[in-house]
């Protein structure tokens, strides 16, 4: 296309990108929808980390024991750090696990007699499986439990005269490699999915009404009939709706960055966090995504039935490349920095990099970016093209 | 002049138009009258170059709506069956994003909105947004997004559909005006009495092609009828008139 040609479509595009954007901002609806999800995850965020950082420093198992005056040394000996032990007098097992115990150890009456003798006393462990914290508790009071075990064996094999490493070729020690910072680690890692989901989201209503609707409220034959070239019909619209998106990411990342300062960062074992040359480019990445997002919705819904019909189709198809991000991420796929090239997973890198403060590659930004800009332009030649289908009228 | 010329079309395998030949002369109402179904808002499509026809050619003013669409919309003003309007935007917002697409701007296109809030006595919804407007108030709307370029050619797809009488004696009144100025004028219709009292000429449609043309006195006359509505019939389903025979009058 000549450029003197193109800037003056641009030009005579202006009236309708003017009426568009009136049309997209005066409608609450679609506003309320945009700005309300745009806050509602930084905030869900900020209150989940904060949630998981007081639980973990809450994860002591609470043991409750019944009988306990028949087991001396494993009522003097069974408290440690992740153990927080109380010897009940009386007590109801299931009843004390309903209350604030996570385990309770009943010693049976001939506990002292049968331990006496070495006739191995009984010990019944109770807990509620149906509790997520069941798995963890009931672990740490078998370890702990174990290891006395190993110790009273050792000390009865050494009364008799007999090396205790004679019956432990090996010994077992678990340790659990999860620390904070790989946890803080996963929680990051939804972020930019969530980013992008805001962007499916806020673009959503204004896509199905200027186009679905529009159809529906037989109001797109007259705008059919001026002197516009397809391509500025949907080049219009696309701004209008990418507008709305653009500011949907644009205020989820803005109280994303206002949350930081209260969410638990250093305790989830993030310590870098985002720049303001970060935050500046997160928003620019945004915007060609944010014009992919508009015009993709716009061709579906211009392809839909009704307006009803559009919004079950966006609804689906703003879930599938969420859940190609979340394959990618759960599978842990090693890609190749050309992937970054690809819209949306171009974009997660980026977002994930620009948050924790990682380098990201101003290149592949760049180029990532020309390409999506470069399928905006294919798409919008495409709606121009979807203009012209004759069914498009027989709303009327 | 509007001058459609062997214009053929089908919708899946259906024709729609067969062969549709006519002229719409300049500062005439020309009336295409047809039954539902008979290809009047289809062919009026055509004409805008909303479809595209199958076979034949149309020129609205020298320009073919197939090959220079840009410049047939420029001549044109068309007011659609049952369109809607832009519910968010104010009739002074609506019309100014109109006349701007259509290439008016500064004082012009302040000439051209005062005229048309003027003629189409717009005062009392000029700063309303379009919202709730009764059915006269979206033709006046129409009507006025029509005419606010002054379009050459206007089009009116069943432009009485729904409206009061003083919507149509406003629509009518203003349709007399275009024509002593010059503008051509093609409207669709079924309502006889509407076709008689505003039309120069009238086409009479049925299945898809033209089977009479001229004024309601020469379609009476060639069809020996008394009413456009007897020689209607006669012309589109080859019915003579049913003599009516009222209590005491004599047969």
């Amino acid at each position: 296309m000549n450029p003197g040609v193109f800037i003056q479509g641009w030009k005579q595009m202006v009236p309708l990108l003017r009426k568009e954007l009136l049309e997209a901002w005066r409608d609450r609806r679609a506003l309320i929808m945009a700005v309300s999800f745009s806050l509602m995850f930084p905030v869900m965020l900020a209150g989940g980390t904060t949630f998981m950082v007081k639980k973990q420093s809450e994860e002591v198992t609470k043991v409750a024991l019944l009988g306990a005056e028949r087991a001396p040394l494993i009522r003097e000996r069974l408290t440690s750090p992740n153990l927080d032990v109380t010897s009940l007098d009386e007590g109801e097992p299931r009843a004390l696990l309903a209350g604030n115990y996570d385990v309770v150890l009943v010693f049976s009456e001939d506990f002292s007699r049968r331990y006496q003798d070495f006739r191995a006393p009984q010990i019944y462990l109770y807990v509620n499986s149906s509790e997520s914290t069941s798995g963890r508790a009931q672990r740490d009071v078998q370890e702990r439990l174990g290891a006395l075990q190993q110790l009273v064996v050792t000390q009865r094999l050494a009364a008799r005269g007999v090396a205790p490493r004679t019956l432990a070729p090996w010994r077992v020690e678990t340790r659990d490699v999860s620390t904070p910072s790989s946890r803080g680690a996963l929680i990051l890692a939804t972020v930019p999915g969530l980013l992008i989901m805001t962007l499916f989201v806020a673009c959503l209503s204004t896509a199905v009404d200027s186009s679905a609707g529009e159809r529906e409220r037989l109001s797109l034959e007259p705008l059919l009939l001026q002197p516009l070239a397809g391509w500025q019909i949907i080049a219009a619209k696309t701004i209008a709706v990418a507008s709305l998106g653009w500011l949907g990411s644009l205020l989820a990342i803005g109280a994303l960055i206002a949350l930081m300062p209260v969410m638990p960062l250093t305790e989830l074992g993030i310590q870098r966090a985002t720049t303001v040359s970060g935050v500046i480019a997160m928003g620019l990445i945004m915007l060609p995504l944010a014009l992919l997002v508009a015009v993709l919705q716009i061709l579906l819904a211009l392809r839909s039935h009704s307006f009803k019909d559009a919004q079950t189709q966006l609804s689906i198809f703003q879930i599938l490349p969420l859940v190609m991000l979340m394959m990618l991420d759960i599978a842990q796929v090693k890609l190749a920095e050309s992937w970054q090239l690809l819209p949306l997973v171009g974009h997660q890198q980026w977002l994930k990099g620009l948050l924790i403060g990682d380098p990201v590659s101003a290149a592949w930004m760049l180029s990532g970016s020309l390409v999506t800009l470069a399928l905006v332009a294919a798409a919008v030649m495409m709606g121009a093209r979807a203009l012209r289908r004759e069914s498009l009228l027989s709303a009327s | 002049m509007i001058r459609v010329d062997k214009l053929c079309k089908s919708f899946g395998g259906q024709p729609v138009l067969r062969n549709l030949s006519f002229e719409v002369p300049d500062g005439r109402i020309t009336a295409l009258l047809g039954a539902n179904g008979a290809g009047k808002t289809s062919c009026l499509r055509i004409v805008c170059g909303l479809l595209q026809a199958d076979s034949g050619q149309v020129l609205v003013g020298g320009a073919d709506p197939a090959t220079d669409p840009m410049a047939v919309r420029r001549q044109l003003g068309v007011v659609g069956d049952r369109e809607g309007l832009y519910e968010r935007l104010t009739v002074r917002e609506y019309l100014t994003v109109f006349a701007q697409m259509q290439g008016l701007s500064g004082a012009v296109l302040q000439e051209a909105l005062d005229a048309v809030r003027d003629e189409l006595e717009l005062d009392g919804l000029w700063n309303r947004r379009t919202r709730g407007f009764s059915q006269g108030e979206r033709m006046k709307v129409s009507l006025a997004r029509a005419l606010v370029h002054r379009p050459q050619h206007l089009i009116l797809d069943e432009p009485t559909r729904g409206l009061d009488v003083l919507a149509v004696r406003l629509l009518r009144k203003t349709l007399l005006r275009l024509r002593a100025a010059g503008t051509t004028i093609l409207f669709s219709s079924h309502v006889m009495p509407e076709v008689a009292e505003l039309s120069d000429r009238v086409l009479v449609m049925a299945a898809g092609q033209i089977v009479g043309a001229g004024t309601p006195e020469q379609l009476a006359a060639e069809t020996g009828c008394h009413s456009l509505e007897d020689s209607f019939v006669a012309l589109a389903y080859g019915q003579r008139p049913v003599a009516v025979q009222t209590q005491g009058e004599p047969a």
